[in-house]
Parts: structure tokens; sequence; C-alpha cells
């Protein structure tokens, strides 16, 4: 199959998937047996009169297949509407959030990948020794443990132990820079940064580490390496060759995490109390606000579908030795 | 057509086989020291699970605690609450020691039934080809790309969560990290050649696939269970911390939870510790063992000759 | 001085358990431009020898006695900093398999430049010269060194890592199996170029192979190895000659010889001592036909028995070993009876008429849309073949000719695209009709693979009942027919091999429980894809007995897959010679083999490897490779690479009895008279002029 061949296809089927994704949204949002202003005139802040308006407004009222194909067309022109709780159009209340979770994740993604990739092949190189034991240990701990459960370790050892760092929010309640740069290049936004983003390297290592170092001691046995030694070829030399052998599986990897980044990690933007996306969307779906959680849903997985199709086609191109259509 | 599909004593037979396998294995594992500590946390839990309410001195909910007439408020340990009170007056322990069996469920059958459907879905997916797996990796592909914790919320918002719903949730959005790694180890095992034997010999679809692929494969899909028991716990708990959990139960994650919202976690360390610190180790327990096991079933890593 | 000297090396390796010894007092040494061969079975210690010289033992392996001098050099006290010095530079390796031993992710250029560069201080530009040299040297086009290792064949793989080899002059050169697992000609091609490079650069040659062939054609002295131990050493030619120790005169007689027809096969039984021990007697005692209670006291020491060294204590009495060798009964193998080969007698078990299976190529959309002809992969075009009961058809050919299709696609493991299949005179699609059940026990199927084909989780009991139970018998007659099936197999008694698991037994025993699978069902049609061909040439012969006792016992026709010419020769009654597809020439064995009349199957033929030292045989270096399947030349598929082609044979297809003698037919129009002038020699004028043209096109630079 010809790479273009192969393009064409995978993009068409990242497309099919996404409509039918967002049509599952839809239905799970709408078919659920509830209704989100039930809540608003038990709570009387509204009369049921206000809520017929209110339905009226939102397009609430019209046909089932209406409110679809309206759905998917706001969707894929980034018309997300306007949030039933806060009043203000819903871009303004999700874009801020994911450029807030893509300061802390993105960073350290690219920090775990790098460093945990690097000490992984390191560490399957030398299979059998104490680095390569403890680092396995250490890094499945904190793997394994829930990131929330690190997150609040680490709150009530620096932030209410010892006091060294502030534990709440992305900056202090006195501070209000203008700007993305005023905002994000501070002294104080780097104290609030170090914990969260602390948390997430250590999470995310596990991963890396574990993949790098097997795919490490897979090709540590084999014929092209000896071939490499016998030519005469340092040990570090060696262990280049077989790490950028085993480079394709990280690369591959790097890019589904990246993927899944816009999920944000919720748990753990609600322990520091990170004013990112994931943070919002608990809120938006606590107050039942449906357009934000359609927005926030939908950027998500479309984050995920770009990313694999990425994935995939970064393994077809950097891998001489698959053809297109192996993958 | 009795020969064709699998019959109940090979199917006997072949049972017992893997049971002394699997003994012999879990004995290999735990040579590991990391593994052999995991285990014991394993074992451990599983006891509270089972036991745990049963040794709770005071019912964690309803009971509580009352000194001179007052509550008792965020109590330090001591008297008589052995490790302290929340900010409601109730037992930390007995909360604590109740809280170990929800977490049990949801990881134990979360895992397991993650751990089967992936197994099934990856076996047909690799063994078949084709259209059936085209079709069964982009519904793993639609799973991957509806976000689970999300998703997971919005569904749990609307309807009171159970511990049973909650692992129902679980099982439909986990089970197709276990299935992708089945099937392309399936798709491997398919192509040896004593697979192709079973065929020549008359051997029809269901009992290649069950006898012939499915063991070869089963080491892998015990792995990947065990993780999946280890997601199960760290998404239940997750779940939990959220808000979204079981209201009526007391769970680890739950206790989290309450400690967090009241505010009380600046200062009562003795009412986070124990379910901070029981959830990290189980879950790290369950991943100590699998890490262990991985070395063991994993073909990429076996190196050495035989 | 001799430029390679091994003094009493022990090498062993750390298992967990037991250590394993892999080689014990071995000795041997090297003179300059000298080629050396060590020869011996899988598991006699020759490639951690070879690895040894180069430093390259696995981790678990260590040199524990003895010592190897290079140039006057002890090797083994290197450190690793001067030991990547000594690599390379002075000492060259071309590893076993060519596949996997390149890098695969950097281009085959790159790889070679790395080698000259590691150890030369010169510029980029400098070491791509000497990468488009040594590439012109062994015959590769130097356009291609930007290539993936992935983008050559296997032949042209083996190329590369000779030219890496060649890269820095070295002044030995350790070539580790070279040729194993490349097709005959190919074979026989690079082996050529080797010989012919290596005397050129004046290098030494240390030759590790399992092929006696290959040896003896190549080495001007050579060591026997087993169990880790030498058996025989000196000059090849003497050695072939009159080979003193009882395990060189069986490897010999066990290595099949194309035209050694209706010998036969001998086999040496049992199988490989155990090394978690230092040898306490002779390695080779419990295999020996000849052993006797003194070969218990120690190893036999090596020593001087007619003009080479042995290793045995009955030396002196040579000459009668090597007779007694020579019957198969001295081997324990039942003598079988002369039997008919004329073939053709029984009634017919197997017939195809037609038989096509072709593979449609995947295109662009665009072609999908306009609905244009898809290209095919003719992997079987149009094949006509018969079996008859009792007799044994065999198919030859080359890797990708289709063999393996055609007996996969006659057993119905893959679906044919045409032509018609009859078994016993039924079509194949009835007896599929309702169930596979009925076809299932008439048509079974051996495979290749013996380490492979049976379910690591089975035990052989289940193994081998698995098709009665399929086919619905009761527990009883499975029973009784599983033993009795695995003792005819030479597994005896049954009961020792029941519950073993397959990783308990050894190939061979593997192997045999596979035949006893097919067996069980007692089939009448057996297909064999390549049963023998990987196991050691000391128990092949022993698979060849088994089928060859079946198919005169019990009538059963085989048809027999190999591209082991030799051991077709001894077991088939009529053989077929496939080339692309289609059968090129088909006749009762003898006839074909002594007189090939298609030019591609007179070339297969003269590639093999002879041991006999007084052969004098001319190279086939048949041009080019086979072409690509998917876009086959108009008329013959052969015509392209052979030297009796024309106008004709380019512009029609033959039909396969072009020639026809009797049974004998091949499709082509100029059948051969004289494979020595109207091929052999023209092949070698051709490869002269393209040469001649490569330096021509220097010159005028």
């Amino acid at each position: 199959m010809s790479f273009r061949r192969f393009l064409i296809k995978r993009t068409a089927i990242a497309a099919l998937l996404t409509l039918i994704a967002v049509s599952v949204i839809f239905a799970t949002l709408r078919l659920l047996p509830a209704d989100p202003f039930s809540a608003l005139v038990a709570s009387g802040s509204l009369t049921p009169a206000e809520v017929e308006q209110i339905r009226a407004m939102y397009g609430l009222d019209d046909p089932i297949y209406v409110q679809y194909f309206r759905y998917i067309q706001n969707l894929f022109t980034f018309e997300f509407g306007i949030s039933l709780t806060q009043q203000r159009p819903v871009g303004e209340i999700i874009v801020p959030a994911l450029v807030n979770t893509l300061v802390l994740l993105l960073p350290a993604l690219v920090v775990t990948a790098i460093v945990s990739s690097l000490a992984g092949m390191y560490a399957g190189w030398n299979r059998g020794s104490w680095f390569e034991q403890s680092s396995i240990v250490v890094t499945t701990v904190f793997r394994a443990v829930p990131i929330f459960v690190t997150g609040i370790f680490l709150l009530i050892i620096f932030s209410y132990g010892l006091g060294w760092l502030p534990a709440f929010g992305m900056r202090s309640p006195l501070a209000n820079p203008q700007g993305y740069v005023a905002t994000f290049a501070s002294v104080d936004f780097l104290k609030h940064y170090i914990l969260p983003f602390t948390a997430t390297v250590l999470f995310y290592s596990g991963d890396f580490l574990m993949l790098a170092r097997n795919s490490v001691v897979e090709r540590k046995g084999s014929e092209f390496l000896m071939l490499h030694r016998a030519k005469g070829l340092s040990e570090m030399e060696q262990l280049g060759r077989a790490g950028r052998n085993s480079l394709l599986p990280l690369v591959t990897y790097f890019a589904l995490r990246t993927g899944m980044l816009f999920q944000g990690v919720i748990t753990l933007e609600v322990v520091f109390a990170w004013p990112g996306i994931g943070r919002a969307l608990v809120q938006a779906i606590l107050n039942q606000d449906y357009p934000t959680v359609q927005a926030a849903v939908f950027i998500m997985a479309l984050a995920v579908i770009v990313m694999n199709l990425t994935a995939d086609l970064a393994y077809a191109k950097l891998d001489p030795t698959v053809e297109a259509g192996d993958v | 057509m009795s020969g064709y599909s699998f019959d109940t004593e090979t199917a006997k037979e072949r049972l017992r086989s893997e049971l002394g396998r699997a003994g012999r294995t879990l004995r290999f594992v735990l040579k590991d020291n990391a593994a052999k500590a995991g285990f014991a946390v394993i074992v451990t839990f599983g006891f509270l699970g089972v036991f745990g309410p049963y040794l709770a001195p005071y019912h964690p909910i309803e009971d509580t605690l009352q000194q001179g007439g007052s509550m008792m408020r965020l109590q330090s340990p001591g008297g008589k609450a052995l490790l302290g009170t929340t900010s409601f007056g109730k037992d930390v322990l007995s909360q604590f020691l109740a809280g170990a069996r929800p977490t049990l469920i949801v990881g134990l059958f979360g895992g397991v039934g993650t751990g089967i459907l992936g197994f099934l879905v990856g076996l047909t997916s690799g063994y078949f080809g084709g259209r059936v797996d085209e079709f069964l990796m982009r519904l793993t592909d639609l799973t991957f790309a509806l976000p689970f914790l999300p998703m997971a919320l919005v569904i749990l918002s609307f309807v009171t969560p159970n511990v049973w719903l909650i692992t129902a949730v679980l099982v439909v959005f986990l089970w197709k990290m276990p299935a992708r790694v089945i099937r392309s180890e399936v798709m491997t095992v398919k192509e040896r050649t004593f697979v192709k034997s079973a065929r020549a010999r008359g051997a029809g679809h269901t009992r290649t696939m069950f006898l012939h692929v499915a063991p070869n494969v089963l080491g892998i899909g015990f792995l990947y269970t065990a993780y999946a028991v280890g997601w199960s716990i760290v998404a239940g708990a997750s779940l939990a911390f959220l808000g979204f959990g079981d209201p009526t139960t007391t769970s680890w994650g739950r206790m989290l939870q309450q400690v967090f919202r009241s505010g009380a976690i600046r200062t009562a360390w003795w009412w986070v510790l124990p379910p901070a610190v029981g959830i990290g180790a189980v879950t790290t327990g369950v991943f100590l063992v699998g890490r262990a096991f991985e070395e063991i079933v994993n073909p990429d890593l076996q190196t050495e000759q035989e | 001085m001799s430029l390679l000297e091994v003094n009493d090396v022990k090498i062993a390796y750390r298992m967990p358990g037991d250590d394993v010894h892999a080689v014990n007092d071995v000795s041997f040494s090297i003179d300059e431009g000298d080629n050396y061969g060590l020869v011996g079975e899988s598991g006699c210690g020759k490639s951690t020898l070879a690895k040894s010289v180069l430093g390259l033992l696995d981790d678990n392996g260590e040199v524990r006695e003895g010592s190897i001098e290079f140039d006057g050099r002890e090797l083994l006290e290197l450190s690793e900093r001067d030991w990547q010095s000594v690599r390379w530079e002075d000492i060259a390796y071309i590893p076993q398999s060519a596949m996997d031993s390149l890098d695969p992710v950097m281009t085959v250029g790159a790889q070679i430049r790395q080698a000259i560069r590691k150890h030369r201080d010169v510029s980029k530009a400098a070491a791509n010269e000497r990468v488009a040299e040594v590439f012109e040297m062994v015959g590769l086009d130097p356009d291609r060194t930007g290539d993936y290792p992935h983008q050559f064949s296997g032949g042209m793989r083996q190329r590369v890592t000779i030219a890496m080899a060649l890269a820095l002059d070295p002044d030995l050169l350790i070539a580790d199996e070279p040729t194993t697992g490349l097709d005959v000609i190919v074979q026989d091609k690079i082996m050529d170029k080797l010989i012919e490079i290596q005397e050129e650069i004046d290098s030494s040659l240390l030759m590790i192979t399992h092929d006696v062939g290959v040896v003896a054609e190549t080495c001007d002295e050579m060591s026997v190895l087993y169990g880790g131990k030498v058996m025989e050493q000196g000059e090849t030619d003497r050695i072939f000659r009159s080979p003193t120790n009882p395990y060189t005169i069986g490897l010999k007689n066990a290595f099949p010889e194309v035209d050694e027809f209706d010998e036969q096969a001998i086999s040496i039984p049992g199988s490989l001592p155990d090394l978690t021990e230092e040898p306490t007697g002779c390695v080779f005692r419990n295999r020996c036909p000849f052993a006797t209670e003194r070969c218990e006291d120690g190893h036999p020491p090596l020593d001087e028995a007619g003009g080479q060294l042995s290793a045995c204590y009955y030396t002196d009495r040579a000459d009668e070993l090597r007779e007694e060798a020579a019957d198969p009964a001295t081997w324990g193998i039942d003598v079988r009876d002369e039997r008919d080969r004329s073939g053709g007698v029984g009634d017919t078990i197997l017939e195809t008429r037609g038989l096509e299976k072709w593979f449609k190529q995947p295109q662009g959309i665009l072609e999908d849309l306009r609905g244009a002809e898809p290209d095919y992969v003719k992997a079987v075009n149009s094949v006509d073949l018969s079996v008859h009961e009792g007799e044994i058809v065999g198919v030859a050919g080359e890797s990708g000719c289709g063999k393996s299709t055609l007996a996969e696609v006659i057993a119905a493991l893959q679906e044919r695209t045409g032509g018609e299949i009859l078994i016993e005179g039924t079509p194949v699609d009835d007896l599929l009709g309702e169930s596979t059940k009925e076809f299932r026990s008439r048509v079974q199927f051996i495979f290749q693979d013996p380490f492979d084909s049976l379910n690591p989780r089975q035990r052989v009991r289940a193994a081998v009942g698995e098709p009665l139970k399929i086919q619905g018998h009761d527990p009883e007659t499975i029973d009784r027919r599983v033993r009795e099936t695995i003792e005819d197999v030479g597994l005896k008694p049954a009961e020792k091999y029941l519950d073993q698991l397959p990783t308990q037994l050894s190939g061979g025993e593997r192997q045999r429980v596979a035949i006893a699978q097919a067996l069980v069902l007692e089939p009448t049609l057996l297909i064999c894809d390549e049963p023998a061909s990987m196991l050691d040439v000391s128990l092949k012969a022993n698979i060849l007995n088994i089928l060859r006792e079946k198919a005169d016992e019990r009538d059963i026709g085989i048809v027999y897959i190999s591209h082991d010419l030799a051991s077709l020769t001894q077991i088939a009654d009529r053989l077929a010679v496939m080339y692309l597809g289609r059968i090129a020439e088909i006749g009762a064995t003898e006839d074909v083999v002594t007189a090939p009349k298609h030019p591609y199957t007179a070339s297969l033929l003269s590639a093999s490897p002879k041991t006999d030292p007084d052969v004098d045989r001319q190279r086939v270096l048949l041009p080019g490779e086979p072409p690509n399947p998917v876009n086959l030349p108009e008329g013959c598929n052969f015509a392209p690479r052979c030297p009796k082609a024309d106008e004709t044979c380019r512009g029609e297809e033959p039909a396969r009895a072009t020639f026809a003698d009797d049974d004998h037919e091949a499709a082509c129009y100029h059948p051969v008279e004289d494979v020595e002038s109207e091929l052999l020699e023209r092949y070698a004028a051709a490869r002269e002029e393209e040469v001649g043209e490569i330096v021509e096109s220097e010159l005028t630079l």
C-alpha cells in the first residue's frame, strides 16, 4: 500500500471515529434521565415558565435530530454556545483552562519522556544491576499510586508540614497578572508550579522507563548489536544503537500520551486547585452545564484521535522497515 | 459436531495443568523481593476486604463518638479512637477497616471483568483478523477516544452511583487495554506452526482458538488482569475522591474526599494517612507483582537461552 | 609462526543450575593465507569458539583455560579497550544470519562507514569511497549504499556483511555459517565470491559450518567438532578421503549427495551428550556403534592416525570401521528390501489439474475506482501433479518458487483460486463439503519447523490423540492408537514419551511426534513441507527413513517438499522442480538427476556442494535472482537468466511436455544436453564480461 493511500484511509477512519465519538457524547448527555434545569427549579431559582423560556433559547424544544445536527455543525465550527451557568461563551471558559493544563502537563511530559527514557535505556543495558532494580521499583511505585494520592502526600509534606510551597491554585490570591507572559514567567507562578509538576513527572516516569528498558532488553541479545560489537564499537556506542532502535515505540507512546494531555489529570488539578480543563470539567458536570461539558469532552476526544493518527503516521514514516500497509 | 468444539475432558485436563503451572509461576514470581512485599500487601488487603468491617470497633458512619457529652471532632489518635476522629466525630480506624471492602470489590471485579472481556475481544480479533478485527479495533479506538474519567463522571452524575455500577463503568472503559495487547500477542501465536498444524489435524476454529492459541497467551492475559485490578482501584478511588463514589458506603477514596473537602487536610494527618497509605500500598503491591510476572511472561524479555 | 593459535581452550556457560561445558580442550592453528574449517552439528561448540576468538562470548560465557594467540599476541588478556582495536582491524566477522545482523534503522553504507571511521581517521568522503569499493568487490551496485537492509534480498544482505568484513583488509576473516538459510545457487555464488576475494586480499579464513560439502570445497585444513571436543583434525582432502574417526565417518555418510540416489540414508542414532559435566569418557561413545568399555575411560587423546589427528582408541582399525559404517545396519537401521522405484504402480491418490493460487496485489484507490485489473502474484500457476499409492513425489525449488503454497493448497490450508484437486478420484470440494473431518482423515500434513510445530502446552499423549478425538473415537481406541503410532515412529517405549512436554524433547523427537500426529489417522496422502530441513544431518536421515518406510508399508502417497535436492534424491520416486509457480521439469528421480533437461534444473543440481575432494566442480554462477513474481516476463519465466534463451522462449511460454521422454517432461524448447558447456561455462563467461565492463568503465573515468 502506498503511503498516500494509507494516509487517506487513516484520515477517513479518524474522521468517522470523531463523528461517532461526538454522537456518543451527545447521546450520553441527552438520554440520561435528568434535566439540567430541574435542579434549578427545585432550588427555587427559576420558575417553570422561565425554564420554558430558557429551554427555547437553547433550542432544547426542537426535535432531537434537529438538535443533533445543530450540535454537530456547531462543534465542527468550534461554536460551543453559551454556558448555562456562567452566562458567557463556553470558549472563554475552556480556552484559558486548556492553556493552564498544557502549561502544566506538556513540560512535565517532555521532561519525563526524555529523562525516563534515557534512564530506562541505561537500565535495560545493565540488566540485573542495582540501578535497574531500584529504578524500576521506584518508578513503579509512582506509576501505581494514584496521582492524587501522590499529590496529597506532596501537599502535606511540603505545604502543610514544612510550609515551603503554596498549596492552592496557580498564583497568590493577591497577584493579578495581565497576559500570558506575566502570568507564567514569575517567581510566584513557579512556586505554585513545582509540586503539581513534580507529581506529574513522577507519575509519567514509570511508563517511559519500562518501555525504554524493555525495548533495549529486547534488542540487547540481537545479532546486529553483536555485529556492531564485532566492528569494535565501544559499550556506549552500542547502547546508542540499541537506543536508536528502541526509539520508535517511545515516539509513538509519546504521541499517544500527548493526545491524552487535554484530558488533563483531573484529580491532580482538583488536589492542587489548578485552574485547568479537568477542574473546569468537574465543575461543569457538578453544575450540569451541558454546553461546557460537551465542548470539553469533544476537545479531549478530538485530541486523542488526532494524536493517534499522528502516531500511526509517525510510525509508518519513521521506521524504514515498516511498509505503510503493515501498521 | 462433538469433536469440533472443545470437549470437557480436554478442558478439565488442561485446567489442571494450568493450575499447576500457575502455582509454579507464583513461586517463581515471589523470588523477586519487591514482588514478595507486594504480595504481602495484597494478602493483607484481601484480609481487610473480607474481615475489615467485622474488626471495626465502631460503625464507620452511624456511630458518632462522644466524650463528655460533646462530639469528638478531629481528635488526634489515642484514647477511644486509636487513629483519631474525623470532623464529624467518626472513628478513623473503623472507617479505614470498613473502607477496604468497596475498594476490594471495585478492584477485583473491575479488574477481572476487564481482563476477561479484554481477553475475549483480543482473542477473537487477533484470531479471525479481517473484518472482525477491523470492527473490534475501531471499537477500541472509540473507547480510547472517549475520555474515560470525564465520561464516567458524566454518567455517574445522572444516576446514583453504587459499587456495582461503578465496576460496570470501569469495565466498559478499561477492556480496551488488555484487548489490544492480547490481540497483538494472538497475531504472533497464530502464525506459529503448531496452530496451523492443529488446523491440518482437523481442529475447528473454536478448538484451535481456545485450546491452542488461548493457553499460549494466557500469561499475558493474567498479567493484564492484574494490571486492570490496579487500574480499577485507582479509577474507583479517583471517582470517589471527586465525589462520585457510592454515597452510602465508606471507601478509602471517599475518606480522602471528605478530609479534602472539609479542609481538615491541613492538620488532621491521622485522617489523611490511613486511606492514602492504604490506596497507595495496594496499587503499588499489585503493580510490583505484575512487573515481576511480566519478566516471565513477556516473550520479548526472554533474551537468555532456554 | 601461525596467525591464530588456539591452545587447550575450555569454554563454559554459566547457567542457572549447572554450567554448560561447551568447549573442552580444543586446539588448532591457522597459518597466514590459509582457509581453515570448523565443522560440526549444532551444539558442538563451533560458534562458541568463533566468538571467543573475537571476544564476543555472551555475558554468561567465559574461557576458563587455555590461550588464544593472534599474531603472537595473547587475546584472552586484552582489555575491552584493546579488544576494540583488534576487532575488525585485525579480525573481521561474517555473521550467521545476515537477515538479523544488519542494523535495521541504519543504511548499509553508513554501517560499513561506521566500521571504517571507528578504526581509521579518514574523512566521510574517503570512507564513502571505500564503501563503494567493497560494494563493487562483492558484486553489489555501489549506488545502493544509501539503502536500508530490508530493501535487499537475503543473498544481497549476506554480500553486504561480506563487504563490511572486507572494509579494513583484515588479516583473519571469521565466517560463521555464512550461507546457511540461503538457496543453493545463491550459496554457490557467494562462496565463489568469498573465496575469490579472500585470495585476492591474501587474508586467512576461519570457516564455521555444519555443511560438510562447503568445508570440503573451500578449506585446506579442518577440525571436526563434536560435543565440545575435536574428533578429527588435519588436511581436508585427507579427512574426507579416509576419515579415521567413527563420528567423521558417520557424518560423512549421513551427508546426502545429490547423485547418491537409491542409497538408504544413514543416520546416527541417539542424541547429543549432556555437557553439564566435563566429559569423562569419549563424548561420542553413547552413539558410536563401535564403542567398547575402553571408551568410558576418558576422552581419547588426539593422536596421529594416517596423516591426520583423530580422537579415537581404535584408529588402527579405521579401514575396517569405514567399511562397516557404510552399512546402515551398523547404525541400527533396518535395512530395506530393494524396492521398485518406477512409480505410478498403485492407484492414483492425488491428482491436481491446472491448480492455481493467485494472490491479489493491493492497488491504489484510483485504480480500484477505474476498475483496473489488479496485479497477481501467481504463487502456484497451473500445476498438474499426481501421486500414487506408495509413491513419494518430491517437489524441489528455491525459496519463493511456490512449493510451500502448493503444499498448503493441496492440504486445504489455503484456498485455491483455480483448477481442480482430486483425492482418490473425489473432488476435494465434495470431501470438504459438510465437514472437514472426512478430508482431514485422508490428507495429513507435516510441517517444517519441529521446534514450533507442537503446542508447547500440550503433552505428547494429548498432541497425538487430538486428531482422533476430533474424529470422535472413544478413549480406549485413542489410547491404543496413540501408543501404537508413537512406537511406530521410533519413540520406544511409548510410556517414556506419553507424558512429556515438547520442551523436554529434542528436535528429532519433536519431529517424530509431529509425524505421529499426522500418521495416527492413517491418512492416504501425506504432505511434508521440508520436514527435515531444520534438523542436523545425522538426524535428517532418520526422518527420511521413517517416511520411506510408511510409504512402502502402508501404501501412503507422499508429497515431499524441499529445497534440499540431496534429501529428495534419497527419498523421492519422482521429482518435480518448480520455478516461479510452475513445474519446470518432472520425471523419475533418477532421470531428472542424471539427465536434467531444463536449464534451471541443471543449474540447481550442479550447485550442490560435493564432499568428494577429487571432484572439481564448476560453480554455478547463474546471473541475477528470480524476478519479481508480480511482473513476470512474457514467455518462459526462466528466459531472462537462461543462456540458451532465444526469441521463441521470450515470446511464448513452453508447455510442460515440450520435452517429453516417457514420464520425463520438461517445459523447455531447448533441452540441455551438456551442462558444463551449455550452462556453467557460459554463466562464468557472462560474469567475466560483467567484471570486465566495470573495470573498463573505471578506466575511462
